[in-house]
């Protein structure tokens, strides 16, 4: 309570709004490391969770955590994490993509959620409201029940202030690009996309990239999202995205030679996406490993798609995630179409990238 | 010398300062175990946190850093307080789970590592019982975009011949707005003044003693001005780089900053 009160009285918030959800951050032992692990173990003694909330991914699958070669101490120090979640009622999602695993809060339905990607889907695809929250403060309001009103939980903080045109098709990884390209020029401000559409699926992957080179939290995209007929664009300033951004976006988040592995997730792959990958690995095998990143609950309706991939030399894990996983000990090069991704995994992972295309990284390592 | 700010976390604090002129990660830039500074940006690398209060202008990068405050304050190797220019989540919920008394709004560019500094996170106050303080006003007139800078004369008695905004020495318990504007009709002769804004004081260090500078931006509507002996020489410029190229009293340029934003 005190921590919520504080927080509030930095950003002069007039009031504590209920509610009903909270989706923590900072439960992958490669992140948050001894301290963090500490801190929840004490906390986990008496604090229990008021509202349902579900944590981030972890920093292996706790299942295959051997054939992957983690240390032991390190899939240890990760189990007790997960334990210490556990014990304060927090559901093991291990899921970055809370969305895609029926947490699905309705259009002004406030909530507390960390995991940027996250944030941006809830407040612009579902129009509930959310601020970007850190792991300690979402843990905070799970507790409580409630968060400081401000920010992205007023309608003022939901204004667009950038008018972005769009003069390209998007398909496939150009929704990461345009996401990344947007991220670096809008930094903290609320995008108004125009010119384009996406399905939810596309919206995740713009969303996600969007929050890791800018700052945003949401983002409104004409005639699709909820909230983008209210929203007033008059007078705003304009930038626009032409195909020649993609491409030189596309160059510059690009700095490997030869991919040792490509790596699908970041965030966790949906149902839909794991199904789509199996089918296409089948159609073209490819000579290097396929990591898969999603969610238990996908991985485990999913056996089929999942022993498809791995009989082609790949991995489906679940319980983590791209970038807050161990791959350093294992490989230098990853090749992703992933745009968050590409950004995180230079400096999280210490990784060269190569980002493009699945279809494109399918046939060049067919 | 005795500045207010705003509290964060209660409590009583004293010790030395610990000073950081840069915005300070705890991941990566503290030890979490021995408590010792990591990053050599601060200045101050393989200081020890213990029974220092920290000052830096404000928290950075990942929302892991208030365990890692927690878990310095657990081991007893954290600092004893925290002082900041602008508190953000980071650092206060970790001064929150540590039950480290912390203040903000403080100007921590005026704190040296090493000064005496009592802290009381309640009243959201610190005290630095060394140092004198001399508080001032200095208002920012701004005209179509330009603000007004005049040299200071032979006669004053500080900082001669040096740039500066209009400013003058606060007395008693005066109003520092009112003595803003009684200085700015004594020094330019112009009496159509808007207020615009206050910033929180800068912190003007000058060998011991401290100048509180209580920044004021009024508009004016007319750039005729008329000095008196303080001054002898006046300019309307852009705010910027302008400032950088010419003899300014000591930070001017923050002064200005502030009220600008």
């Amino acid at each position: 309570m005190q921590i919520l009160l504080a927080l509030g009285g930095l950003s002069e918030a007039k009031r504590l709004v209920p509610i009903t959800s909270a989706h923590v951050s900072g439960a992958s032992y490669k992140m948050i490391g001894d301290s963090g692990l500490e801190f929840l173990e004490d906390f986990a003694r008496d604090a229990r969770v008021a509202v349902p909330t579900t944590v981030n991914p972890l920093g292996t699958d706790l299942a295959q955590w051997k054939e992957l070669g983690i240390p032991p101490d390190f899939a240890e120090k990760q189990a007790r994490i997960a334990r210490a979640y556990a014990t304060m009622g927090v559901r093991p999602s291990f899921s970055c993509t809370p969305y895609l695993i029926g947490v699905r809060p309705g259009l002004g339905e406030h909530v507390a959620w960390a995991e940027s990607n996250a944030v941006c889907f809830a407040n612009s695809v579902l129009g509930a409201r959310t601020n970007r929250e850190g792991g300690p403060s979402a843990l905070a309001a799970s507790i409580v029940g409630a968060t400081p009103e401000d920010g992205l939980h007023t309608d003022e903080g939901r204004k667009p202030t950038i008018v972005v045109h769009v003069t390209t098709k998007p398909r496939g990884l150009d929704f990461s690009l345009i996401g990344l390209v947007a991220g670096e020029r809008v930094g903290e401000g609320l995008p108004y996309f125009r010119g384009f559409r996406g399905t939810e699926e596309d919206q995740k992957w713009l969303g996600a990239a969007l929050a890791s080179s800018g700052s945003c939290g949401m983002y409104h995209l004409d005639g699709v999202t909820p909230e983008a007929r209210r929203a007033p664009t008059r007078g705003l300033p304009s930038m626009t995205i032409t195909r020649r951004d993609l491409v030189a976006a596309k160059r510059s988040y690009t700095d490997g030679n030869e991919a040792d592995v490509i790596a699908l997730g970041s965030p966790q792959l949906s149902e839909h996406e794991v199904r789509e990958i199996a089918h296409r690995v089948e159609r073209t095998p490819p000579r290097i490993p396929v990591w898969v990143f999603t969610s238990r609950t996908v991985r485990d309706a999913n056996l089929e798609a999942v022993g498809i991939i791995e009989r082609h030399g790949g991995r489906v894990l679940a319980d983590t995630c791209l970038e807050v996983t161990l791959l350093e000990h294992r490989f230098g090069t990853v090749a992703t179409p992933s745009g968050k991704g590409a950004y995180y995994l230079p400096s999280l992972c210490k990784q060269k990238v190569i980002l493009d295309d699945i279809e494109r990284l399918l046939e060049r390592y067919a | 010398m005795k500045i207010r700010g705003r509290r964060i976390v209660p409590g009583h604090a004293a010790g030395d300062v610990l000073a950081s002129p840069v915005p300070f990660s705890f991941v990566g830039g503290a030890d979490p175990v021995a408590g010792k500074i990591l990053d050599p940006s601060t200045g101050v690398a393989d200081e020890r946190l213990a029974g220092r209060i920290f000052a830096f202008p404000h928290g950075k990068g990942s929302t892991v850093g208030s365990y890692v405050i927690y878990g310095l304050a657990k081991r007893e190797v954290g600092p004893a307080g925290i002082v900041n220019a602008s508190a953000e989540g980071i650092v206060a919920v970790g001064a929150i789970l540590a039950g480290i008394p912390m203040v903000d709004r403080i100007d921590t560019a005026g704190l040296r590592t090493g000064d005496r500094i009592v802290l009381d996170g309640a009243r959201g106050t610190v005290e630095l019982p060394d140092v004198r303080a001399t508080p001032v006003v200095t208002a920012v007139l701004r005209n179509r975009g330009r603000i007004l800078i005049v040299r200071r004369s032979e006669k004053v008695g500080s900082f001669r011949g040096r740039w500066s905004a209009i400013s003058g020495h606060l007395e008693g318990r005066e109003d520092p707005k009112a003595r803003a504007v009684q200085e700015v009709r004594e020094e330019t002769g112009l009496r159509r003044l808007a207020f615009r804004a206050a910033g929180a004081p800068i912190l003007a260090r000058h060998d011991e003693t401290v100048y509180v500078v209580h920044p004021f931006l009024f508009d004016v509507a007319s750039r005729r001005v008329r000095l008196d002996w303080e001054n002898v020489e006046h300019r309307w410029v852009r705010p910027g780089e302008e400032l950088d190229r010419l003899q300014t009293v000591p930070r001017l340029k923050d002064v200005v900053a502030s009220v600008l934003r």
